[in-house]
């Protein structure tokens, strides 16, 4: 939806994996811009930057897309993101899609290392700029209390990937037989009222001595084509989850579902795990019928893209707007 | 201003320069002219595994036997015996090395955590005091490469004092290495100590073009940010920063205690055979200007770099190497090969990555840094 209010010219950074991304972002409005920056490296490996045209961004709206796909990457871009708003910029926003170590945001035991929360306080560390405090658009954080992990010099923006999927399930020819499954219940709270036109499963993930279970707690998946819906497959950091996918494929099937597909906003598959998906090695049960990804983790969508089941649903535009905030 | 000096010999660097310290050699002589080719002219020429505190010390005899006129000073560190590594020096700081010394009556018992690189350094710290104790962390990875740590016994550091000894030798141990660092500080610790030998990114702080990113800056924000534990905030020390204007690149919420490695060296040339006839070169202002208070009762040589059309020379700018031990003192080399032919090449061990590979290797020597931290700790 076009906002006539707030149409702001914003200067786009981005670092190197983004590069895809965000050019699709400025294809979608006049009003932004790309701008480029010069990543080199010293010998011993730390970063030599250069913003190019810095005098130019005075006065502008500026942004930069980033993405910490792994440790090594944070350190070079957080130079620019703690530059940048201090070239007498009008306002600033970080966007990166995919918060890593969002999963790992709680002291379970003393000693226990939130990573979740150095991250958040590398982010809330960010210069203010004339525009007042950084925004910060992440789309579909782990958990909704990571909210609370920043400091008041950062405004987080949650945004989400659902409606691209929503649209995806509206142009399916069996739009009609469709049903969200919900791995369980954490992923329920996060997502069922984004999809609460659609009828619903939410499964519960059991031990038994040993053995790790997937079961039903509610909805009927008879006869429907489901979409299991959730952040991302790994939650724990282990491939365990890819199987866990995996089993609730098959329980799904089980309980007699014609198609199952999923959806994950953050394609974060570690070790390229993504390929068990892509082979037919199920020899009874078929494959996911759809797997959808976005391009939050622009690695891995390179790597996926095109190669059924995947299907790679971009970012670009929710982005677009999002800089309009 | 980095000290991007080349010491690979000429043949190595194709770039401009020229050898104006050339030093005759006779056949019978032993050693080998020392020409002091200049760095490329960018920044941009570091060794990969960045050494810290190089001091050469290059044989320069000419041979009329000629002796520059040695005034020995009344300086009481040229009579202290040089077994001992913890010996006062002319440096103000080190006063607190007087409690490493004497018993372990004063001393405040700290609990040392380290990085992997650096355990060999926490171990050689931890023997120098009995009030030092090792603790482990549980370094482990996700399979996504994010860190998955655990600090045993936390419950056990509860009112102590606690240090973190770290190294950030390439950006990719850095997060995981700050999640540590920003998670020991709320243990509720009476205080927190925070030892990084060795400050990379040092010369990358100014920004000459807008548009530059200096690296420095980014890091003393992320080291700014340490929660503030009990006891205050926390204390960061670091030795020989490139820069001394770094010191202010930090927030209130760290105390630098910036620390020198040059005692370790005054110590080790004392112990030489010649150490009378040592003279201290310094590579640029810059170097002089942050060393030569410490080494002041040495006869100093200042050198200057210059430019000639495309060539970079290195000129003698004050001070007379004939027949003097020289020996160039610098916060640290950036450069490709080490020169052959150089007697001595002291380093401490404030990069644990390089002193692994030159171990053993002459003319490299080790000078560690483990007494002088366990006497910081106690600060």
């Amino acid at each position: 939806m076009d906002k006539s209010q707030n149409k702001k010219h914003v200067v786009l950074f981005y670092c190197a994996e983004c590069e895809d991304l965000a050019r699709k972002v400025a294809s979608q409005s006049d009003l932004i811009t790309l701008q480029t920056i010069k990543w080199r490296n010293f010998d011993d490996g730390f970063p030599n930057i250069f913003i190019n045209n810095a005098q130019d961004l005075r006065g502008q709206h500026v942004a930069f897309l980033a993405s910490f796909s792994s440790q090594g990457v944070i350190f070079e871009q957080l130079s620019v993101i703690y530059a940048l708003p201090r070239l007498f910029v009008a306002s600033f926003t970080v966007v990166l899609p995919f918060f890593p170590t969002g999963s790992f945001e709680r002291m379970e035991e003393e000693g226990d290392v939130a990573t979740a929360f150095t991250m958040a306080r590398m982010l809330s560390n960010i210069p203010i700029s004339r525009g007042g405090p950084t925004s910060l658009v992440i789309y579909d954080i782990h958990a909704l209390q990571e909210r609370f992990y920043f400091g008041d010099h950062v405004l987080p923006l949650f945004e989400t990937g659902i409606p691209l999927l929503k649209q995806r399930l509206h142009q399916l020819p069996d739009s009609d037989k469709i049903v969200v499954a919900f791995p369980d219940d954490g992923a329920w709270k996060r997502f069922h009222k984004q999809l609460d036109h659609f009828p619903a499963v939410v499964c519960n993930k059991v031990r038994e001595g040993n053995k790790r279970i997937v079961r039903l707690k509610e909805g009927n998946p008879a006869g429907c084509h489901v979409v299991i819906v959730d952040d991302l497959v790994q939650s724990g950091g282990t491939l365990i989850e890819c199987q866990d996918l995996s089993i609730l494929k098959k329980v799904l099937a089980a309980n007699g579902a014609s198609k199952v597909s999923a959806y994950v906003t953050h394609g974060v598959f570690p070790m390229q795990s993504w390929e068990r998906f892509t082979h037919k090695d199920e020899v009874s049960e078929k494959a996911f019928t759809y797997f959808w990804i976005t391009d939050s983790c622009p690695l891995t969508a390179k790597a996926i893209a095109n190669r059924a089941p995947f299907e790679v649903l971009s970012l670009a535009g929710s982005i677009a707007e999002s800089l309009q905030t | 201003m980095a000290a991007t000096r080349s010491f690979s010999s000429p043949c190595k660097s194709p770039s401009g320069f020229a050898h104006l310290l050339k030093y005759p050699t006779l056949p019978s002589s032993s050693s080998s002219s020392t020409s002091l080719p200049l760095p490329k002219p960018s920044a941009v020429n570091a060794l990969k595994k960045k050494t810290n505190n190089h001091q050469v010390r290059s044989e320069i005899r000419s041979y009329d036997n000629h002796h520059q006129n040695w005034t020995i000073e009344a300086d009481p560190l040229r009579f202290i015996p040089t077994s001992s590594l913890a010996s006062p020096s002319s440096v103000p700081m080190a006063t607190s090395s007087s409690a490493l010394e004497s018993s372990v009556k004063n001393a405040k018992k700290v609990c040392l955590f380290y990085c992997a690189e650096t355990k060999a350094l926490a171990e050689g710290i931890a023997a120098h005091s009995d009030a030092i104790e090792l603790r482990t962390i549980t370094w482990r990875k996700f399979d996504d490469g994010f860190p998955n740590i655990f600090i045993p016994n936390a419950q056990g550091i509860r009112g102590q004092h606690v240090a973190f000894l770290a190294s950030f030798n390439s950006p990719a141990v850095i997060f995981e290495q700050l999640s540590v660092i920003y998670a020991l500080p709320k243990l509720f610790i009476s205080s927190f100590t925070l030892v990084l030998p060795f400050f990379p990114t040092g010369t990358s702080e100014r920004m000459e073009d807008e548009g530059d990113v200096a690296t420095a800056f980014t890091l003393a924000r992320a080291l700014s940010n340490i929660p503030i534990p009990r006891g205050g905030p926390t204390s960061l020390v670091t030795f020989d920063i490139h820069a001394l204007q770094e010191r202010f690149y930090f927030g209130d919420n760290i105390l630098p205690c910036f620390e020198s490695g040059i005692p370790l060296l005054k110590n080790r040339l004392q112990q030489l055979p010649d150490s009378d006839n040592v003279s201290i070169a310094f590579p640029d202002d810059g170097a002089w200007k942050r060393f030569h208070k410490q080494l002041h009762h040495f006869p100093m040589i200042v050198c200057a770099k210059v430019r000639e059309g495309d060539q970079r020379i290195v000129r003698i700018k004050e001070g007379d190497p004939s027949g003097r031990h020289v020996v160039i003192v610098d916060d640290l080399v950036q450069s490709g090969h080490p020169e052959n032919g150089l007697s001595y090449f002291w380093i401490t061990d404030s990069c644990p990555s390089t002193v692994q590979a030159v171990k053993h290797k002459a003319p490299f020597e080790v000078l560690s840094l483990a007494a002088s931290i366990a006497a910081t700790l106690q600060i």
